[in-house]
């Protein structure tokens, strides 16, 4: 149901990193193809007031620790009730990650972008249920 | 391995160019120690390509110091450059390569427009962070917060590094900033990368330092200096609270000088970001974990408290000219271990210097003892 995203394993020590890498970080040795649920979370996260050229400010960055271990950077378009161990949901638009913490109206506007196809724009519609869901109960756990 | 000579410039905004800034230290540092003629020229710049837009940096310092029959190599770790440099001297000269060697780094970057400035020092993120917008404060803050977190790290204790390294700078004729700010100005100051704000972060000077390494013995040794690694990329990382690269060459350094870090009683630490300060002093081993925020905010770190640390004013008020700052941390402690910093002198035999490599991938630890 969920997609998973791209993601590389090092045989040796079995490290996850996104996105695919060919050479383990800590090994020279070739990694294998993974996937990764797009659910993980909030390692930490900062606003830029003055980001560099080609970004908006307020730019909010976040690290964030998928299941399976492996950290991925994020966009998010707010960080308000965002803290430290935050559930979250991840998404890629155009090859860029961003972590849901999103409003509708957000969410609703990146799977547009991304849906093509009518058939694409039902399957993200579902997903954005689904993902609205996750977030509720996240924010509940809080 | 002994010290023969340093010297540095002021640091701030200087009007000469990067050339005149490397010669005018490499200069004092050569008079200082009394030697014209080094065998060997070991120079630090981390981008004066795209700073001043010349290049083959080692033959330019060379000629420029009436050095040009001197074989010259250009050294380059990101913003620890400096002592990456000092390495190359210490190496050859223990391998027995040549017996005289001058260090000599240096940046010229306050002529460039801010965000071009942080552009360049972004060169040393990882390329697919740094696609995402990050910066150096953008990565330092992400840090922060997690050692907030995580640490408990709070935000008066690393405010207060801000305001010692202020007092102890205003103390410093070689410091960028020489006036002292007040707790509630640093707390106040503008956000830059929440939760850091400006006042928490260095400032962007011009400035070079120099150092002569010598075999023959001298009043000061490096007793004993090692590198650190970790990974460019943060997200690599399984800790965001301590950096490893720091732990390591701590490791190696106490093993070469034979002591741990009971016996350090000065450090020159790499503030870039004030936070960066409590948590190297926890890497290197001179404050146990957790313990650094409280530390600084009972004195103990100020001059004239138990272990002195950035009596120069640091990287925050001394200032960061990117390839001469840990040159610059040496020359201090040479100073201070030979009763020659005048107006802000602590009592101390054995000194610790620590320089950070882009965001602590490549870190350095250096031990100086003052000879019996």
């Amino acid at each position: 149901m969920v997609e998973l995203l791209a993601a590389s394993r090092c045989p040796r020590c079995r490290r996850l990193v996104v996105p695919p890498a060919s050479l383990c970080p800590d090994h020279p040795v070739r990694m294998e193809a993974a996937g990764v649920a797009p659910l993980g979370e909030v390692v930490s996260f900062t606003t830029l007031h003055s980001p560099p050229e080609g970004f908006r400010a307020p730019l909010h960055l976040a690290l964030i620790e998928l299941q399976g271990g492996a950290r991925l950077f994020c966009h998010g378009t707010a960080t308000e009730g965002v803290k430290i161990g935050s559930h979250v949901s991840v998404e890629a638009v155009d090859s860029v990650f961003y972590f849901s913490h999103m409003g509708v109206a957000d969410r609703a506007r990146l799977f547009w972008r991304r849906a093509g196809a009518r058939g694409e724009r039902i399957a993200s519609i579902g997903k954005s249920v689904v993902k609205g869901v996750w977030n509720r109960r996240s924010r509940g756990d809080q | 391995m002994w010290i023969a000579g340093a010297g540095m410039t002021r640091f701030g905004r200087r009007d000469e160019n990067l050339p005149d800034l490397m010669a005018e230290a490499a200069l004092l540092a050569m008079e200082d120690a009394g030697i014209d003629q080094p065998d060997a020229l070991m120079v630090a710049a981390m981008n004066p390509e795209e700073f001043t837009g010349a290049g083959n940096y080692g033959s330019l310092i060379a000629t420029r110091l009436g050095l040009s029959h001197v074989p010259a190599v250009r050294v380059e770790t990101a913003t620890s450059s400096g002592v990456a440099a000092v390495y190359a001297a210490f190496a050859a000269i223990a391998a027995g390569l040549h017996r005289a060697v001058l260090v000599v780094g240096g940046e010229k970057m306050t002529h460039v427009p801010t965000p071009r400035v942080s552009d360049i020092i972004g060169r040393s993120i990882d390329p697919h962070e740094k696609s995402y917008g990050a910066t150096m404060p953008a990565l330092a803050g992400l840090i922060t917060r997690a050692a907030m977190h995580r640490r408990g790290l709070t935000l008066k204790e690393f405010s207060q590094v801000a305001v010692k390294n202020h007092a102890n700078g205003a103390r410093n004729p070689f410091a960028h900033f020489q006036e002292e700010v007040t707790l509630d100005a640093v707390m106040a100051s503008r956000l830059v990368a929440d939760p850091l704000r400006l006042f928490h972060c260095c400032p962007i000077s011009d400035g070079g330092a120099a150092l002569l390494l010598t075999a023959d013995r001298r009043a000061v040794r490096i007793a004993g200096i090692g590198q650190g690694a970790d990974t460019i990329a943060i997200r690599y990382r399984t800790d965001l609270t301590t950096f490893r690269a720091t732990q390591a060459a701590a490791e190696v350094a106490y093993r070469m000088a034979g002591f741990g870090a009971e016996r350090v009683e000065v450090a020159e630490i790499h503030d870039a970001f004030t936070p960066f300060e409590l948590i190297s002093l926890e890497d290197t081993g001179l404050v146990p974990p957790g313990k650094a925020g409280r530390a600084t905010l009972d004195g103990e770190t100020a001059i004239g408290g138990r272990l002195p640390v950035n009596p120069s004013g640091g990287l925050k008020a001394r200032g960061h000219p990117l390839a001469a700052t840990g040159i610059s941390q040496i020359v201090e402690l040479c100073w201070q271990l030979r009763g020659r910093a005048e107006g802000r002198q602590v009592e101390a035999r054995v000194g610790l210097a620590q320089s950070i490599g882009g965001l602590a991938t490549n870190n350095w630890v250096t031990l100086l003892e003052a000879r019996r």
